[in-house]
């Protein structure tokens, strides 16, 4: 008892050293990109946002920035002719493709043209897709140009080259900004912000931050309950329409004069 | 203020009003015809970004307070038969379960999209085309045969001797048909069938079997449709939320505020209505509905990958 008495307050200290070590080195980190918000929350009434990216990199260099969701397995549908019909004839399996993919860059030709090197934009991307399913081997590249435009017409991919502003920093140093929008389709989960530095055709530094978008409120208290007790839920769903179907017609039969 | 919401099983926000505008006009169709309107929000919503599957099930959700609300409504008119209705449930849901295994065996073959496709143009064109064609000639026809009727006796077609052939005959009172129940069960089956295939509740294929084959009045059809659904989807909603959570609450219910208002005006013009303007009406939709999936089978789609779950 006693040892553990005279423990804790050296434990408490060595924990704060920790804390004022690791939050100093965040700090450095951070000053080189920051994203704001940098939580994004899902509410009743959210329609989508813009978050903002702040980064510092050296004079003359240029920038990538990219917003990336965690990558998950994803089931689609290939469409094909049969007997002069157009329909569904295959599963093709996405890997390794982000759940979100925003990129925009100091000038057009990063994203538009990137070096062949270069661990950014739809090239890059192209490099950790794989396909599994109905997909013959010369398809491959069809089929990750049509993945990506199925993508950007959900709003979760989008490249904006030469969107990133860039402003004369204090002295060796020159700040970038860019907003990027985050769709109503966004999901709940963990993201990463990278900023890439570019001089003279190579990759100078990356860093990096987290933002984060969680479901709060209504939403979050609806989706838990049809999660966790569906039974319960479509029970809810049921009585509710029937309640405010008899209301309906209730008060419609006071002012119609049936 | 924003006037979108955020829908959180369909996982994205949509504007309240277009929600509102949209149930509004399915349910005064679903008051006017007696339909559930499902083959006409589902694919309404899918273009207003909602995922096809939930889409799919919160519309079921929905239907149940439209067809609530209509059959309050038609109750009220006299226009509900219960007995007929009950049998066609019962029928319904043998022949929604027998559907459910049919194409679990299709999608196992890699060929239930296609049997989807067809079995949609071919009813809708069918039922569409018919009711459109009857209709015109009966509304073209109706002096000179009210001329007719009296001095010539009726024809007793093969058709009318085969109903009347079958045992355990009983009268519709609420209809005023006499039939074996077998009649309408066996109907329900296939209804359900045909229901479970395409995924809709078959409140468009239900009011033309009601009309043709158990030869039901138009107004006694749309009531009794209305409270068939009604159970269809009750069921639905409940196996949707358990099965696949894809009915969103906050979708379904703006759409039921939307089309439970609509179903009491469809429900008002109805009664200003004859029976085959009803059907020529309904007819075009059913057509209009069949020449945009028979044009998306046909014409190359824009791109050769979709998310799963549509058909």
């Amino acid at each position: 008892m006693q040892v553990g008495f005279i423990n804790r307050p050296i434990i408490r200290l060595l924990m704060l050293g920790l804390f004022l070590v690791t939050s100093a080195g965040a700090g450095d980190a951070s000053s080189e990109i920051q994203v704001w918000p940098d939580v994004v929350q899902i509410g009743a009434f959210f329609s989508g946002l813009e978050v903002k990216v702040t980064g510092k990199i050296p004079s003359g260099a240029q920038a990538v920035v990219e917003i990336t969701g965690p990558a998950a397995a994803e089931r689609l549908m290939r469409k094909g002719r049969r007997g002069g019909l157009w329909m569904n004839v295959g599963e093709v399996e996405v890997q390794g493709a982000p759940s979100l993919y925003l990129a925009a860059s100091t000038t057009p030709p990063l994203l538009k043209a990137p070096p062949k090197a270069a661990t950014w934009g739809y090239p890059a991307l192209k490099q950790q897709v794989r396909f599994a399913g109905s997909v013959e081997q010369g398809e491959r590249e069809m089929f990750l140009n049509q993945f990506f435009q199925l993508k950007e017409s959900e709003e979760v991919y989008a490249i904006f080259p030469g969107d990133l502003k860039v402003k004369g920093g204090s002295g060796d140093s020159q700040v970038v900004t860019g907003t990027f929008p985050l769709p109503t389709t966004v999901k709940p989960g963990p993201y990463r912000v990278c900023l890439t530095m570019v001089q003279g055709g190579q990759v100078s530094a990356t860093h990096g931050c987290d933002l984060k978008v969680v479901m709060v409120g209504f939403p979050s208290m609806l989706a838990g309950l049809a999660y966790e007790h569906g039974a319960a839920y479509g029970i809810l769903a049921v009585i509710i329409a029937i309640v405010t179907g008899f209301a309906m017609g209730y008060l419609f039969k006071g002012g119609g004069g049936h | 203020m924003s006037l979108s919401l955020y829908l959180p099983l369909a996982g994205n926000s949509i504007n309240i009003l277009l929600l509102f505008g949209l149930g509004g006009a399915v349910g005064f169709l679903s008051g006017l015809f007696g339909v559930g309107g499902g083959f006409l929000m589902t694919p309404l919503l899918i273009m207003a970004g909602i995922p096809s599957t939930v889409a799919a099930a919160s519309d079921s959700n929905q239907i149940v307070a439209a067809s609530t609300s209509g059959t309050y409504a038609h109750w009220r008119l006299g226009n509900v038969d219960f007995k007929m209705g009950i049998i066609l449930i019962i029928g319904g849901v043998l022949g929604g379960t027998l559907g459910v295994y049919l194409i679990k065996a299709l999608r196992a073959l890699g060929n239930a999209d296609f049997v989807i496709k067809v079995t949609y143009v071919v009813m809708l064109g069918v039922i569409g085309g018919y009711m459109f064609m009857e209709s015109l000639q009966s509304i073209r026809r109706k002096p000179v045969e009210s001329r007719k009727t009296s001095t010539e006796p009726a024809k007793v077609s093969l058709y009318n001797r085969l109903v009347q052939a079958l045992p355990y005959q009983m009268k519709f009172e609420k209809s005023g048909v006499s039939l074996s129940p077998l009649m309408p069960l066996v109907l329900g089956v296939f209804v359900g069938i045909l229901a479970a295939i395409m995924g809709v509740g078959g409140g468009f294929i239900m009011v033309p079997v009601m009309v043709y084959m158990l030869r039901m009045p138009m107004h006694v059809v749309v009531g009794t449709s209305l409270f068939q659904i009604l159970f269809t989807c009750i069921n639905v909603t409940i196996m949707q939320s358990i099965t696949n959570f894809t009915v969103d609450l906050v979708l379904a219910l703006i759409l039921l505020l939307g089309s439970t208002i609509g179903a009491q005006f469809g429900v008002r013009l109805s009664k200003r209505l004859k029976g085959d303007q009803l059907k020529i009406l309904l007819a075009s939709i059913v057509l209009l509905v069949m020449v945009q999936m028979l044009l998306s089978l046909v014409l190359a789609p824009h791109l050769m990958l979709a998310p799963k779950g549509g058909h």
